[in-house]
């Protein structure tokens, strides 16, 4: 019966694990539970069962019936090879960072072969005449083509239009809070940074969705949700939510690593849904198109290992161990090639009225016509990512040599989630850090020149830096402008521009570089941006180019002038969050930054 | 040693077969398939019916003799509810918690706010007064300067009150005039006396008038609390489930439906009985607190730790308050606007209406629902969202 039982075992163990070799591809339905059951039953049987007949078989033959024989030897190095790499696969796993997990994968692996090449040569050896033909049905039985089945692909595609008709459940929704365990360095950075707070707790965002919702009826507001708030619009909510303290609105924009995300996580795991731009919101994505007004496809039915949603702390734990034994399946499902162009981000960055079709963000359409845009000479051909993923230091692009999961594959770039843009405000609220990025990203941005032709100053402003215009996005309500302030030789101000006012505005008659937008009327919009229908000026500044701006210089003016010029960025104007404290009095007020400075004396 | 093994896994063997058994032959609750129609009658039979959409309609249903609803008393209580001369700091009025837009028309409230050089909403409101909601979103109630609900009670939606038997989280009041009698004196409240109502009134020329009109007597606290009474009744909302009563197929998505058929057939219907949904009635809460009084999930953690839950409540019982004779009774609260009305349950515990309805699920029906089931029954929940009717109009 021992002897039976044995090479059933074994047969067994190595089935199943041949079952989990990619070259069978079998279905992922069929490997998620073969792999679990690998592994508990390859323990089990170790445990109780082959270490002791191991132990008594030895024993028996070659200590009482001092028998010896090479091929046994041979498989008990083979079996000790096995179960040690098997052993290590699952406590530690083959993620990529170590070497040694790759090289016992692959002893794992092959060395099952070579395992049972010397199992069967070793059973075999008492009838020596038939060993052939048993060999030859063994590989026939191993190899027989019903153990690989063809792959089942009832992946649905989840696509969020403004109508949101599929449903979906809070549980689709895998919570970030459960990546943080082996992607805590990632974690950290999507934690403060804008695209986490891009909902419920972004002041101005919650401000803006309810006056829309107001404005123009509440169902307006699954626009602003397509893109901000794309889990809770699935599961048909009809708004976003912020979370309360008490009888407070929770400080959640102030608050560092995303802790009310996980204090939810823990309680209440994913039934509470997890509102924002999550995780799987971005990594789930299956196609995008540069249309903009969110033109994603998500795709939430992803392959799962075994215990993946597991409740419970051991199994989750399993799950995890699954993974990290053998990420492939993992990585494939939350990484595409997709993800490095620049269309994917252009499915939300680029925006246009979902009634009348009025383009009123065109980050994308800016970057396509700019020289960033080449795919013909690869060296100079530059991605969103390539700008807004990548780490800065000392205001140049410096990849971050790390890795992206703890004890992962060295990459040499790792993209970091900081999402440096332009709102350095926001973000700088939770973390010091990610505000520093995006301060040095704005200010590579830049170029300043002056010189005096005829009566005038004149003021350049070269785009060097950005694959768009100068702002972009919601330009509309960003602030870029020059503070120009020339003295004579007496020290005497001869001329001064781009002050503000005692009310914290910008002085009227600046030199702004900007968008107005106008209603049908030709009326300045104010917040209500979607009202949009002339465009009243357009000041920025596109890829590659300059904008001069000319300042008329005093006539009697003496030389030589002192000329001190500044190119200052506010995020938000000073009227925008004055509207937006209406509702959140402790918002403080954003910082002007200055991008670039000139201090020139002309003669 | 052998035969203990193989008894113990025979013994095993059984109980987990008798788990299986006992879990295949009790299937979850099949629901029927209704259609639209049938949907629709099993509704009505059950009394959800739809909420009136005039004035004659809803005096017929709701009116008192003791206090008839006459067009005087409603101007009156109207001018009474917003007024915030009847609390002692002169700042709170009963809309300061029972909040909605004056202007039922209610467009424009936030944009209003933002462009008000001296708003006069808190900030809460510039975004919540237009849900017309009757309740002020907060945990717990604060009244007259601020003062705090002495067991932090959540405040209850004045809306649809007509239709209610039952008054505050205790149920033990059993008219609105009751309750706004109360409400004016009370410290965390509004904090008034009679005689300082009555001679408020009396100084304000506007409120002789409209006494005389509204009653014989003139102005007296008890006027003021009928008067109360009656606008109150009249803040009565119709949402999307009343379109579908009343004939409209398309006012409800598929997903509701199936809701409301899962609201009647789990039993929800039983307390949340009425047009209102609620209200009628006072109940035991939670009714199945023995299903869970110890956690067992932390049995699987590394260190096995189980403890054990708050036997009162499925949640923290902040203020400590316990219902009705301290017996776990409480008024079924009006489901009517509930979706707008978060956070939940008497301390406002809960801030999530699919959790709030999980608990409702497993402690008052013992019944672990589906993600399916509660999604659906939110969806259903929110067909009973509705703007307040504006009965002027509809005369």
């Amino acid at each position: 019966m021992r002897r039976f039982l044995v090479k059933f075992f074994i047969l067994l163990m190595f089935i199943s694990g041949m079952a989990q070799f990619k070259l069978f591809d079998i279905s992922w339905e069929i490997f998620r539970v073969v792999q679990p059951l690998h592994i508990a039953f390859s323990l089990l049987v170790m445990l109780f069962f082959m270490n002791s007949f191991i132990y008594k078989h030895i024993r028996r033959y070659y200590f009482v019936k001092k028998t010896n024989s090479m091929d046994g030897w041979m498989l008990l190095i083979s079996f000790v090879l096995v179960t040690l790499s098997g052993v290590y696969l699952l406590l530690v796993g083959n993620r990529g960072g170590d070497a040694l997990g790759a090289v016992l994968f692959n002893i794992h692996l092959f060395g099952s072969f070579v395992l049972m090449l010397f199992f069967l040569w070793h059973i075999t050896a008492p009838m020596k005449q038939s060993r052939e033909p048993l060999a030859l049905l063994a590989a026939i039985l191993l190899f027989y083509p019903t153990i690989s089945q063809s792959k089942i692909t009832n992946l649905s595609n989840l696509e969020i239009t403004k109508n949101g008709t599929k449903s979906y459940h809070s549980e689709d929704w895998t919570s970030s809070a459960k990546c943080k365990s082996c992607h805590s360095e990632i974690f950290e950075q999507w934690s403060n940074s804008n695209h986490k707070h891009i909902a419920g707790s972004n002041p101005y965002y919650m401000v803006m969705e309810t006056l829309a919702g107001e404005v123009e009826g509440e169902k307006f507001r699954e626009w602003c949700m397509s893109c901000h708030n794309p889990s809770a619009l699935s599961v048909g909510f009809g708004k976003s939510t912020h979370a309360m303290d008490g009888n407070f609105v929770s400080n959640e924009h102030f608050e560092k690593g995303a802790k009310t995300l996980l204090k939810d996580f823990k309680e209440h795991g994913n039934f509470r849904l997890e509102e924002g731009v999550s995780c799987i919101t971005c990594h789930q994505i299956s196609d995008a198109t540069s249309k903009g007004n969110a033109s994603y496809k998500l795709l939430l039915d992803r392959k799962k290992y075994a215990f993946e949603d597991s409740k419970f702390t051991m199994p989750h734990l399993f799950s995890e161990k699954l993974i990290n034994a053998n990420p492939s399946v993992h990585k494939e499902s939350y990484s595409k090639e997709l993800y490095k162009d620049s269309k994917y981000c252009a499915s939300c960055h680029d925006e246009s009225h979902p009634k009348n079709g009025i383009k009123i963000v065109s980050t994308y359409e800016e970057w396509e016509k700019s020289p960033f845009n080449n795919p013909n000479d690869k060296t100079k051909h530059k991605s969103c990512i390539d700008c807004h993923m990548t780490n800065l230091s000392e205001g140049k692009f410096a990849p971050l040599k790390g890795t992206s999961t703890d004890g992962g594959t060295l990459k040499k770039d790792v993209k970091v989630h900081y999402f440096a843009g332009s709102n350095h405000f926001l973000a700088g609220l939770r973390d010091k850090k990610n505000e520093e990025q995006t301060v040095q990203l704005l200010k590579s941005s830049a170029q300043l020149d002056v010189a005096i032709k005829g009566k005038n100053l004149e003021v350049g402003v070269k785009n060097i830096g950005a694959g768009h215009h100068l702002p972009t996005g919601v330009a509309d309500f960003r602030e870029l402008w020059l503070d120009v302030e020339v003295k004579d030789k007496d020290g005497k101000l001869i001329v001064s521009s781009g002050k503000l006012k005692s009310d914290g505005n910008i002085e009227d008659k600046s030199r702004l570089f900007q968008k107005v937008f106008g209603d049908e009327n030709g009326k300045p919009v104010g917040l209500l941006f979607w009202k949009y229908k002339t465009l009243l000026s357009d000041t920025r500044i596109p890829s590659g180019e300059r904008r001069v701006e000319s300042f008329e210089l005093p006539k009697d003016a003496i030389y030589p002038l002192k000329v001190s010029v500044k190119l200052n960025f506010r995020i938000y104007p000073q009227w925008v969050s004055d509207k937006v404290r209406k509702v959140f009095p402790i918002l403080p007020n954003p910082s002007i930054i200055e991008l670039q400075r000139l201090e020139k004396e002309l003669k | 040693m052998k035969k203990l093994l193989s008894y113990a896994l025979l013994i095993a063997i059984v109980i987990v077969s008798m788990m299986a058994t006992i879990a295949y032959f009790t299937p979850p609750k099949k629901v029927p398939n209704y259609s639209d129609a049938e949907l629709r009658e099993l509704a009505i039979n059950k009394g959800h019916k739809a909420m009136p959409s005039s004035l004659d309609e809803l005096i017929s249903l709701v009116d008192d003799a003791s206090n008839p609803m006459t067009q005087e008393k409603i101007t009156l209580g109207e001018e009474l509810f917003f007024d915030t001369n009847l609390s002692k700091s002169g700042k709170t009025s009963c809309a300061t918690c029972h909040s909605f837009d004056r202007d039922l028309k209610n467009s424009g409230a936030l944009l209003k706010m933002l462009t008000q050089k001296e708003p006069k909403t808190n900030d809460c409101a510039a975004c919540h007064l237009r849900d017309q909601s009757g309740v002020d979103r907060f945990t717990f109630s604060q009244g007259d300067r601020d003062t705090m609900h002495p067991h932090l009670l959540n405040t209850q939606t004045i809306l649809n009150t007509a239709f209610a038997k039952h008054f505050t989280w205790s149920g033990e009041v059993k008219s609105i005039r009751e309750q706004s009698a109360n409400s004016l004196l009370a410290h965390h409240k509004l904090n008034m006396t009679k005689e300082d109502i009555n001679s408020t009134l009396a100084k304000n020329p506007k409120y002789k008038k409209l006494f005389a009109e509204a009653f014989e007597d003139g102005i007296t606290f008890d006027n003021t609390a009928k008067a109360i009474e009656v606008y109150v009744k009249t803040l009565v909302t119709r949402g999307a489930y009343d379109k579908f009563l009343d004939g409209d197929d398309t006012a409800m998505s598929q997903r509701a439906k199936r809701g409301l058929a899962n609201f009647i057939n789990h039993g929800c219907k039983g307390c949340h009985a009425g047009r209102a949904f609620g209200g009628e009635s006072v109940q035991r809460f939670p009714l199945r607190e023995f299903a869970q009084l110890y956690d067992v999930k932390p049995n699987f953690e590394v260190i096995p730790t189980p403890k054990r839950l708050d036997s009162e409540f499925p949640f923290e019982n902040n203020g400590g308050y316990l219902g009705k004779g301290d017996a776990h009774l409480f008024r079924v609260p009006i489901l009517r606007n509930v979706t707008k009305t978060s956070p939940y349950f008497h301390n406002g515990a809960v801030p999530k209406i699919r959790e709030a309805v999980d608990i409702m699920g497993r402690h008052q029906l013992g019944r672990h629902l589906t993600l399916e089931q509660i999604d659906e029954i939110v969806a259903f929940l929110k067909t009973l969202e509705g703007d307040i009717v504006d009965y002027r109009e509809t005369k």
